[in-house]
């Protein structure tokens, strides 16, 4: 169990499970705390979480596949969400989507050879007003340029240890 | 009540109709998946566009989404709302396989319908299809997501209505998908509903797969006989066989659903071993040469002994008209001796729930409807499958569930259980009936008082029992109970689960005669020379097979007419075979009190798919139907006393001899049916009948309960509810289990005077101390613990302590 949830992390909220009134609230803060260990959530993972909410593994994955931000396959160590919506695709994100497809050499949905980003799509963020946007883990970043991109994807990668 | 018009005409509809609904009652019918009258509106497929053109709202909306009111005028034909509707079943196709000639629900298919009526015939798109993997979901259902639509009907149906936690919608937008986390039979005992439920062929019935077209299957509407509920249901036969059921319409019942008992366990008539030939003495013979046969063995045994050597026994699952028929031929021999259940105690209890349950008699809609609910000693899931889906639905309207029951009751709701020993459920009737409520504990004083507050606060309150632990005895003093709690401005209604699909028309008919056991005693003094059992086998159905045993084998004459391979009719000196209930027409009164007709679906014969062994069948040439021979019991019955009856002349006969039974003759198949009226007169002093159950000491008392798939006699003699049956187990209280050193899932034996037999062990944490339950399964080391009998004194020990 340890290699998708500290023993610390799994009993907190197991605790705080037994205590919610609607356990099922807690579906994507379980699932999150599995993926910030883990990377993912792999099958496993989701019996854990029902486990913990005592909910069935169905009733976990229903909610699971339904967030693109819960990876139920192996991702690289930062996926990147692109923004496609409409905001950003007035403001030439279509461009940018290629550029950084080109630049990682990776297709949506696929993961660099070494294993530090991940490529997908994602609905609006939120951040139309400085369209075009994209997301890397929990970062957003904003008026996206193709030097801004490089810049970014620099960095990143050297955090990420790569 | 608003009135409003459609395509100029105007209706008036009951405050809360939909648009859809009202367009309906005119004869509109607009194209509409996601819409389903059990399941209620979510304009999830966008198909039932109408324009409205005048009232509250305006422009093209979906109809099932709108509240019907006045001053509405709406138009379906104008061009918008015909061209959206195109539009959207175009968009819903877009991706469908166009797998028609393979698909099982191909003819009888919404979306064919759907399609064709919205005006959509030629396929535009040449674009790349989205396909998925499917999944393997068990022996009763099959899967073809491609064909989906996303109308959502099946979770709708399988999560919010059936209460399932194993099948869902995963994924989103145009990757959504209806499935389990992974592949595995379906877990809710109501899955087949998705079948039904799903407009197209995403789900069909495995156990019918590439069989027979919609065409060509010979369906009728029927009740369902594998409980006392009475369902509507739609057997579908083809090649002499019944290949399936689908649920049937019948809103006072089970609404629109069914249970998967009666599902996939309708293959007891086609049994490979179902006798279907008359037989005397073991040999095969001619209808006429049965017939005499019978009438001179008789007629001799009424000379030589008197009318009372000969005994006659009914069945809760024969037709009203046949049990008729039996009962007037005993008249006419002179002999008093007939029963109709041959376990008495079953027997006794339905004769109390048709002489006093009259108008308090709750229906299933009147428990969906109900706002307070109290269950003690029933156990819906097992003993009366879709009365626990009753209950969830006013359980999902926030209505509350007490339960009183040793037994670990699992319902697919949230309920209140407090689990007490059988032998505390008397003093809890007699608690609620306004007795001393000191005589329990005290933490099921405060319980109880708690109950009865919410039962008197209530306006429509239930209260639901079962004849297993509660009795005769207790069955009547629920009703009392009822009767107190009701006032003239509040009704408190009663549910009486009952033992088989016409136990309270039998109910009815037993008036004061005997029951099985005084005919059991006269066979054993050797008093009774003979007995005829209509469909009816008392070596099983008896609450005292071994007796029973013993007893029939002292007879001159054991005659049986049945369908099924019965340890009765392979001992039968005289066998008289009878059609199975989709192939034959006759009423059945349920457990409420409901007649309810049911027609013949098909004709009975052997199967091709027996006769033919998998192959083709033999090329041999017959002027009749291999198999054939089957009558309709109440036909048989008619000739053996010299009548020409036709159902119709049955059905009033039994008008003018019990006019409860008043309106029987009108009845109409598929229809609601009709509660009997309220005349009967109460049994006179019902013979003192103790409670099922006494203290026992020292040994465990062990308890027989139903299983879902195992107990009932029909269910046994269905090879596909197979899967469903459980290994042989015992369950034993956590404390009980501690104390005997035993574990939850070891081996263990069994003792008790029916002998010893190894099975598993279950620890049930909150069982009642001093009380161990197994379910009664056909087939198995199990089958001789009958329901509703009492217990039986019992020991639990470890392998190794038995081999000591
Ligand atoms: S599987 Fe059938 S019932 Fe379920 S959403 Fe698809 S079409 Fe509707
Ligand atoms: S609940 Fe009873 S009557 Fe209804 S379908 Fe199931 S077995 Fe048949
Ligand atoms: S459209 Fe891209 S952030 Fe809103
Ligand atoms: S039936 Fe109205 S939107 Fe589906």
């Amino acid at each position: 169990m340890t290699d998708l949830l500290p023993q610390n992390i799994h009993d907190a909220l197991a605790a705080k499970a037994i205590e919610h009134l609607h356990p099922r609230e807690m579906i994507i803060e379980v699932l999150r705390a599995i993926q910030d260990h883990r990377g993912w959530v792999p099958d496993e993972g989701v019996e854990l979480a029902g486990q913990i909410l005592g909910l069935t593994p169905l009733q976990i994955e229903e909610i699971a596949t339904f967030y693109d931000k819960i990876y139920r396959q192996p991702v690289g160590k930062r996926v990147i969400h692109v923004c496609d919506s409409i905001a950003c695709w007035s403001r030439g994100a279509e461009n940018l989507y290629l550029y950084l497809q080109e630049t990682l050499g990776i297709s949506p949905g696929e993961t660099t050879q070494d294993g530090t980003f991940t490529l997908l799509p994602t609905c609006c963020l939120g951040l139309c007003g400085e369209a075009p946007a994209m997301m890397i883990g929990l970062k957003a970043y904003g008026r996206l340029t193709r030097e801004r991109i490089d810049e970014i994807l620099a960095t990143e990668r050297a955090e990420a240890g790569a | 009540m608003p009135i409003l018009t459609i395509d100029n005409q105007q209706i008036e509809v009951l405050k809360g109709t939909n648009v859809l609904e009202a367009a309906k009652g005119l004869g509109i019918v607009i194209p509409h998946f996601c819409y389903h009258e059990a399941l209620g509106a979510v304009g999830a497929c966008r198909l039932c566009a109408m324009n409205f053109v005048e009232g509250p709202v305006k422009g093209i909306q979906m109809a099932c989404m709108i509240e019907a009111k006045d001053e509405m005028v709406i138009t379906t034909t104008d061009q918008a709302s015909q061209e959206m509707r195109a539009r959207v079943i175009e968009w819903l196709m877009m991706y469908h396989p166009h797998d028609c000639p393979v698909c099982d629900e191909g003819g009888e298919c919404q979306l064919q319908d759907m399609t064709i009526a919205g005006g959509h015939d030629i396929r535009r798109y040449g674009g790349k299809k989205r396909t998925y993997s499917n999944q393997d979901l068990g022996p009763f259902i099959c899967h073809e997501m491609n064909r989906c639509i996303q109308c959502y009907r099946c979770v709708r149906t399988y999560q919010d209505y059936c209460g399932g936690t194993d099948f869902g919608v995963l994924g989103t937008n145009q990757r959504v998908y209806f499935g389990r986390f992974r592949d595995g039979r379906l877990e809710s005992p109501f899955s087949g509903n998705i079948v039904d439920a799903c407009p197209t062929g995403v789900f069909t019935d495995r156990t019918f797969r590439y069989r027979t077209r919609y065409w060509d299957i010979e369906e009728a509407p029927s009740v369902c006989p594998h409980c006392s509920l009475g369902c509507a249901v739609i057997p579908g036969g083809r090649f002499r066989e019944l290949q399936r059921v689908r649920g049937g319409v019948n809103k006072q019942t089970n609404g629109f659903f069914i249970c998967d008992r009666a599902r996939f366990g309708g293959g007891y008539g086609n049994h490979p071993e179902r006798p279907r030939v008359p037989r005397v003495d073991g040999a095969q013979t001619t209808w006429p040469e049965a017939l005499r046969a019978l009438r001179k063995r008789i007629t001799d045994l009424v000379a030589r002994h008197g009318p009372g050597a000969v005994a006659f026994l009914g069945s809760p699952r024969a037709s009203l008209e046949a049990n008729y028929l039996l009962d007037s031929w005993a008249a006419s021999l002179g002999s008093r001796r007939i029963a109709f259940d041959s376990h008495w105690q079953h027997d006794r209890s339905a004769r109390v729930a048709a002489g006093k349950l009259g108008p308090r008699a709750a229906s299933l809609e009147d428990i969906r409807c109900s706002d307070f609910i109290l269950m003690i000693g029933v156990d819906p899931l097992n003993e009366a499958p879709m009365l626990a889906l009753a209950v969830r639905q006013a359980v999902r309207r926030g209505v509350r569930l007490a339960v009183i029951d040793p037994r670990p009751v699992t319902l697919p709701c949230a309920a209140a259980h407090l689990p007490l020993a059988p032998e505390a459920l008397p003093d809890v009737l007699e608690a609620l009936a306004g007795g001393d409520i000191r005589r329990l504990g005290r933490r099921e004083a405060v319980l109880l008082e708690g109950i009865l507050e919410q039962l008197r606060a209530a306006e429509r309150p239930v209260l639901i029992g079962g004849p297993d632990l509660l009795g005769a005895a207790g069955i009547e003093r629920l009703l009392d109970t009822a009767r107190l709690l009701a006032s003239e401005h509040r009704p408190c209604k009663v549910m009486t689960v009952l033992a088989g699909p016409n136990s309270f028309g039998c109910g009815v008919l037993a008036r004061q005669g005997p029951d099985f056991e005084a005919i059991l005693n006269g066979m054993l003094a050797g008093e009774i020379k003979a007995l005829v059992c209509l469909e009816s086998d008392p070596m099983t159905g008896s609450s005292d097979p071994a007796r029973t045993g013993m007893a029939l084998g002292k007879l001159e004459l054991l005659a049986a007419l049945d369908y099924l391979p019965t340890a009765a009719a392979h001992h039968a000196h005289l066998f008289l075979p009878t059609t199975a209930v989709p192939e034959s027409a006759g009423v059945y009164v349920n457990n409420e009190g409901r007649m309810l007709l049911f027609s013949s679906a098909m004709d009975p014969g052997t199967p091709i798919s027996v006769s033919g062994g998998g192959d083709h069948p033999p090329r041999t040439f017959l002027p009749a139907t291999p198999g054939s021979e089957p009558r309709p019991a109440w036909a048989t019955l008619g000739h053996l006393q010299g009548r020409r009856l036709s159902l119709r002349d049955i059905r009033q006969a039994i008008e003018m001899e019990h006019p409860n039974f008043a309106g029987l003759s009108s009845l109409t198949t598929g229809g609601e049916g009709k509660r009997i009226a309220d005349i009967s007169p109460p049994p006179e002093t019902a013979p003192e009948i103790p409670f099922p159950h006494s203290e026992g000491e020292g040994t465990l008392r062990l308890y027989a309960m139903e299983d879902f798939a195992g107990s009932g006699e029909l269910a046994g003699y269905a090879s596909a509810l197979a899967p469903l049956r459980p290994t042989p187990f015992v369950m034993l209280g956590a404390l009980d289990a501690k104390q005997r050193s035993l574990s939850d899932g070891q081996q263990v034996r069994l003792r008790s005077e029916l002998g010893g037999v190894g099975v598993a062990l279950r620890v049930v944490p909150d069982l009642p101390a001093g009380i161990a339950l197994v379910p009664r399964l056909r087939g198995t080391a199990l089958e001789s613990y009958v329901p509703g009998r009492g217990h039986y004194d019992c020991q639990i020990l470890s392998e190794d302590e038995e081999k000591t």
